[in-house]
């Protein structure tokens, strides 16, 4: 049966209104990496300010506002991952897949609320660090293809997870400890040419690298390097919604749960 | 008129065959009251219907609709209400009905008269504003079948909805299955309670090891023989073959 876009509107629609509900009437994990970045980068912008001095007036700002941004956007994660962990643990994936609606637009459904959710963490963080320490933006657009391509890794990372993993406690182990990980390897909580140089060389396996990097050259206004970086954020999204489709799509996933 | 028609299903987990030929004709109006024991095929039989599921071998057809060849159009068809209550804690009653309503196709206006009339069939008007995390047990139950039953669909595919529910809320969901009958549904009712077959008025199938073992009305097929059957005792299978319509 052929369904026209009005249908299809109508199911995202709804789909959109409902897991958004969710989202706000869960909205303790929200709240939390919504203040804490902002607490952090308030305690420690002094030390970083000192530490990087040398590179200019603006390097301590760049380094402690990007680097909270990823860490803290990153350890977000969980609100994506739990989003799609909860449909697997309630059972109300398979309910949702029984009905008309096309899987893309459940998964879709599910992306946007979370998309929304990991711009407004960042917007707030660089809107903070713009306001309360003066940090300049040099070209917005630069800056926000780079926010808008680390979301889109982020959200399809934590799909993944709560599409791939098979409890909450799997869940939470991966995000904690890939979300340190991967700020660390990233080089958020201390600039990479700064780390061993092992950790220098597997640090390109990080999205948090990626991320840092796009952040970076974006508030630099360095176009050539953002776009770069973007891209390759830009298909580590593809990689992990595709994984994401896949394994949702698939018969009864309830019975790898634990 | 043949509403539902499912062909020779085949599906194997982990060399287990779950469903070996499964075969279930089901006419417009008609309940189907399918019994058997748990592990019989009966749950993944709904699965394989509602499309969560795809078999290694056999056909669907929901309303002449291909359910293997085109699912999305299958499904549209129609409405399940699975074995287990899935629903979300956090959403209220009303917004579980709203969203599943416009999920089925409603909208506007329709859409707000379908979530009132089952909302009221299911005596769920009182609570519809009441997350479903606090709702009791059989609050829960009624729930979940309004969901599944909030839009009309030629097909209905009901696993085990009233285990664990109060006489009540049975009750209430039984007089919305035989109205949905009479409207012209097919409906597929999976059960342990054979009393709700005849209450029903359902015709009736009884699967074993995956498979329709015997199929007919209860004046073909008692439900002393069919609870036989489950139990254990019964006529084998072979005897059951040749003396009931299957």
């Amino acid at each position: 049966m052929a369904l026209s876009l009005p249908d299809t509107s109508i199911r995202m629609t709804a789909l959109v209104r409902h897991n958004a509900t969710l989202m706000l009437r869960e909205p303790g994990p929200v709240i939390s990496r919504l203040v804490q970045p902002l607490v952090l980068i308030t305690l420690m912008h002094p030390l970083y300010a000192a530490a990087l001095a040398a590179e200019g007036a603006q390097a301590g700002t760049v380094q402690v506002v990007t680097g909270m941004l990823v860490m803290f956007s990153l350890l977000a994660l969980s609100v994506v991952g739990t989003s799609i962990m909860t449909e697997r643990s309630w059972r109300t994936w398979d309910r949702l897949r029984s009905t008309r609606a096309r899987a893309a637009e459940l998964l879709g459904a599910k992306a946007v609320p979370a998309f929304a959710l990991l711009i407004a963490l960042q917007a707030e963080v660089i809107g903070f660090g713009v306001a309360a320490f003066g940090l300049r933006v040099p070209d917005p657009g630069l800056l926000m293809l780079a926010v808008a391509s680390w979301a889109l890794a982020l959200l399809g990372i934590g799909m993944a997870l709560g599409a791939a993993l098979r409890s909450q406690s799997e869940l939470h182990v991966a995000y904690d400890i890939g979300g340190i990980l991967f700020s660390a390897l990233g080089g958020a909580l201390i600039p990479s040419a700064e780390l061993p140089g092992w950790a220098r060389m597997i640090a390109p396996a990080s999205p948090g690298y990626w991320a840092m990097g796009a952040l970076r050259s974006a508030l630099r206004g360095q176009a050539t390097a953002t776009l770069r970086d973007a891209a390759v954020l830009a298909a580590v999204a593809v990689a992990a919604c595709a994984l994401t489709a896949w394994r949702m799509s698939r018969s009864s996933p309830r019975s790898r749960l634990l | 008129m043949i509403a539902f028609e499912a062909c020779g299903l085949v599906k194997t987990y982990g060399g287990r065959r779950a469903l070996d030929g499964f075969t279930l004709r089901v006419a417009a109006g008609e309940i189907a009251g399918l019994a058997g024991r748990n592990g019989a095929g009966k749950t993944t039989f709904v699965e394989v219907v509602a499309g969560l599921v795809r078999p290694e071998a056999g056909r669907v057809l929901v309303g002449g609709v291909d359910a293997l060849a085109r699912p999305r159009a299958a499904r549209a068809l129609t409405g399940v209400c699975p074995q287990e209550t899935a629903l979300y804690p956090a959403a209220t009653v009303a917004e579980h009905l709203r969203l599943f309503g416009a999920l089925a196709g409603l909208r506007g206006a329709a859409l707000r008269r379908a979530v009132d009339d089952i909302a009221e069939r299911m005596d769920l008007t009182d609570i519809a504003g009441k997350p479903a995390g606090l709702l009791s047990g059989g609050q829960r139950k009624r729930t979940q079948a309004a969901t599944a039953l909030i839009a009309e669909r030629p097909l209905l595919l009901l696993d085990e909805p009233t285990v664990g529910a109060d006489p009540a809320t049975r009750a209430q969901l039984l007089a919305v299955v035989a109205d949905r009958a009479a409207a012209g549904a097919a409906i597929v009712y999976t059960t342990h309670y054979l009393p709700e077959l005849a209450e029903l008025g359902a015709t009736v199938a009884v699967a074993q090891a995956g498979r329709i073992v015997a199929r007919g009305t209860q004046d073909d097929l008692s439900l002393e023989q069919v609870n036989a059957l489950l139990v254990g005792d019964g006529p084998g299978q072979e005897d059951h073959d040749g003396a009931v319509a299957a």
